[in-house]
């Protein structure tokens, strides 16, 4: 009982909010971003980690205000920003993200806003790299599916490591475990050149033309961003821009027709100063004190999520299980189907169907909604199996007992084989309880921002993997731990009167 | 058939899949009579107790019981409404107690009283405990089945049982699974319901309490009813040649 209120009481105000944010005012231009890709895009401000900062949060509040908006930042996974945006979840999404022939056939841009190139970075004693044309039977490092990859890939010869997170790049060069980088080179900039072992060689390779990603749907929009950014061009607001987060580069010079210097970096500095401080151990601790409330709210997220959902989970399996038990037939042939089918096919995918999917046919749920839902039947599956095994558990005389007693099947069912039942099921049940907290991180590809996401933008900002992830790890624990005592304290209950097997 | 009879059974046959259990039972059973089924396992004893609660179809015949009358003429399963006119009627009581591991011995028996009277737990208990008090539960109330011995669980069963007002007690081997020093409270508690009246069939192999407790004792063989008669009769001078032989091997 006890529980059930609590579970109601964190699931309403998140559907609430939820269903809230979607009514957009009109005010706002809503853009997406993954702050987890770090400087110099849209990141955690390592001084005050609740902050969003980045160039493109600079130039999206210009371009908004340009526009008689406000710029309103919306978090979501960056391979799923196109998908998002056709879904409708916000109005534009600026995140590095480069114009090419295939973006183009699902999104409009707009012109481009930043030219980049890929930047070879080596240790600093090494002489010998200067081009891709010198790494024949080196080994790069790089990241997973970008565009300096394929370009590697393409290039033959050479042995790639695609990683998940530019931080660890620079640091394996450091150390020796591949022999150069090849990445943008904004993040060259924030992250190799920083490092006093590293340097960024050899002249600018390919280029890139960064835009902003604005639905098929609205032309117009598009063309008032463009007026915006050609505005913001011709008053300088642009240049200004890139020097206060040196990044200005050669390319940029030839599109904007600028080859004045750069005046000083501003932003990078005060970055750099932010990230280079040495705290003692007490600077420390308080530093880690300070992520704790931004944790704490992606905590909140996490447990909303996998406890709405697991009640879903848990309502839906003992049903297929009462199905196809007590039924059978067809229906209890469809209870194992679904129970097959979704077991057999990864959440991930289930989560994308439900979120972007679901849209083509006119069911388009709230993030909030969806993560539950996809959670909900992925582990409802599971907790079929889990109630099917309870429910068999009890024997047929148990039935024919209360049968006898004049009780319907149902009522036999619901006071005599289910209680028993699911004292059987309640171990394995917490188990996937507690495997369901872990798996609600995959919701961070549809816009919701949880525990682990929360954990990915500040261990990139910081440089921090070890620290906050342990920090991390032990919320997740803390989290957990609840309901792992809430599982013994009703098992305890369900064992009145049963003597212990050993 | 005695016009007499509370309970007739005429022509009853049962198969489990191309397997007849059942090949044509004729019963009757008076109001108030003890009647004891005795025959080897697989006569399909249990069965036809099974039937007449209920809790197995049968294909062709008729159970009538008091104002119940069921009959089948193959094929269809019993109708809801037919299953619950039986239940009503009988009481039953299992080889293996089937208590209700998870409910102590109190709960056992008001449960059905609660959901399916849709009594008030105060209301159930005051039809249970007094029946629990009779069969010498008074002070497992509160226990569990785990926590008391096999003549206290099938006594508690019988009180359950009890506790819905059947008109009639079946007991499929009630004692089988009891130790022999155990054996004697149920069947005192059995004796105490038939002094009270109470209508009853009773699968057992215990011959020696059929013998003393029998109004009627009924021999089975292969599905059929071989003999029934007063116990005096069916145990010292067997008419037919099938029960003579059962009693000399199993006596």
């Amino acid at each position: 009982m006890k529980l059930r209120r609590l579970l109601s009481a964190w699931a309403v105000p998140a559907l609430f909010l939820s269903s809230v944010a979607s009514a957009a005012e009109p005010a706002l231009l809503r853009w997406a971003a993954d702050a987890e890709g770090g400087a110099p895009y849209v990141f955690r401000d390592p001084r005050n980690p609740s902050r969003m900062i980045g160039f493109e949060v600079d130039l999206m509040n210009e371009v908004a205000a340009k526009l008689g908006m406000k710029g309103q930042f919306v978090q979501n996974q960056w391979d799923s920003l196109i998908p998002g945006l056709k879904r409708g979840d916000y109005d534009i999404a600026a995140n590095g993200i480069e114009i090419t022939e295939d973006r183009k056939r699902e999104v409009l841009f707009s012109d481009p806003y930043f030219v980049t190139y890929e930047q070879i970075t080596v240790r600093r004693e090494n002489q010998d790299i200067q081009s891709l044309d010198d790494a024949r039977g080196k080994i790069a490092g790089t990241l997973k599916y970008s565009l300096a990859e394929r370009m590697l890939r393409a290039h033959g010869g050479i042995e790639v490591r695609g990683y998940d997170s530019q931080t660890t790049i620079y640091e394996d060069l450091a150390n020796g475990r591949v022999d150069f980088v090849l990445l943008d080179q904004p993040v060259a900039v924030y992250y190799g050149n920083p490092d006093p072992r590293l340097k960024s060689v050899g002249r600018p390779i390919g280029e890139m033309s960064y835009g902003i990603a604005v639905p098929m749907t609205n032309p117009a929009l598009q063309q008032r961003i463009n007026r915006a950014l050609r505005e913001l061009r011709n008053e300088g607001r642009l240049r200004e821009l890139y020097d206060r987060w040196g990044i200005w580069n050669s390319r940029m010079s030839e599109e904007f027709q600028d080859y004045s210097p750069s005046k000083a970096p501003t932003e990078l500095n005060s970055y750099l100063a932010a990230m280079g401080k040495k705290r003692d151990w007490r600077q420390q601790v308080l530093q880690y004190w300070s992520y704790i409330p931004l944790l704490a709210r992606g905590a909140v997220t996490t447990l909303q999520l996998s406890a709405v959902g697991m009640l879903l989970a848990v309502s839906l399996g003992l049903m297929l299980a009462i199905v196809r038990i007590y039924l059978g037939g067809l229906p209890g042939f469809l209870a194992m189907a679904y129970t097959e089918v979704i077991r057999g096919t990864p959440l991930l995918i289930q989560l994308f169907f439900i979120f972007y999917g679901l849209p083509n046919i006119g069911i388009k749920l709230t993030p909030f909604m969806a993560a539950v839902l996809g959670l909900g039947l992925n582990y409802g599956a599971y907790e079929a199996e889990v109630y099917r095994a309870g429910l068999l558990s009890v024997p047929r005389s148990q039935m024919d007992a209360a049968l006898s007693l004049g009780m319907s099947r149902w009522q036999a069912l619901r006071h005599v084989v289910l209680p028993q039942a699911t004292r059987v099921a309640l171990p394995p049940m917490t188990n996937d309880f507690i495997s369901l907290l872990k798996d609600s991180s995959l919701v961070s590809v549809i816009t919701m921002v949880e525990l682990t996401k929360v954990y990915g933008q500040l261990a990139s900002t910081y440089y921090d993997y070890l620290g906050i992830g342990l920090l991390t790890a032990a919320m997740y624990f803390v989290i957990g731990l609840p309901f792992v005592r809430l599982s013994r304290a009703l098992e305890k209950r369900f064992m009145r009167g049963r003597q212990p097997l050993v | 058939m005695s016009p007499a009879s509370y309970i007739r059974v005429e022509g009853l046959h049962k198969n489990f899949g191309d397997i007849p259990v059942l090949r044509g039972i004729d019963l009757s059973v008076r109001k108030g009579e003890a009647t004891f089924i005795i025959g080897r396992s697989g006569c399909g004893k249990s069965t036809l107790l099974r039937c007449l609660n209920g809790l197995e179809s049968f294909d062709l015949g008729r159970i009538h019981v008091g104002s119940v009358d069921v009959q089948m003429s193959g094929g269809q399963p019993l109708s809801e409404k037919q299953v619950r006119g039986l239940r009503k009627q009988f009481g039953m009581v299992f080889q293996s107690f089937n208590l209700f591991p998870h409910l102590n011995v109190l709960e056992n028996a008001i449960k059905a009283l609660m959901v399916v009277k849709g009594m008030g737990r105060a209301e159930a208990e005051a039809v249970a405990v007094p029946i629990l008090e009779k069969v010498g539960l008074k002070n497992q109330l509160f226990k569990y089945p785990s926590q008391i011995s096999g003549g206290q669980q099938q006594r508690a069963a019988i009180a359950r049982a009890l506790a819905m007002s059947p008109s009639v007690m079946l007991y499929d081997e009630p004692t089988s699974a009891l130790d022999p020093f155990l054996v004697d409270e149920v069947f005192q508690v059995m004796r105490q319901l038939a002094d009270e009246g109470m209508t009853q069939i009773v699968v057992t192999h215990e011959h020696r309490f059929a013998r003393e407790a029998a109004d009627q004792v009924v021999f089975m063989e292969d599905g059929v009813v071989v003999e029934a008669g007063p116990a005096e009769q069916v145990f010292h001078s067997p008419a037919d040649e099938r029960t003579r032989l059962f009693l000399r091997k199993y006596s």
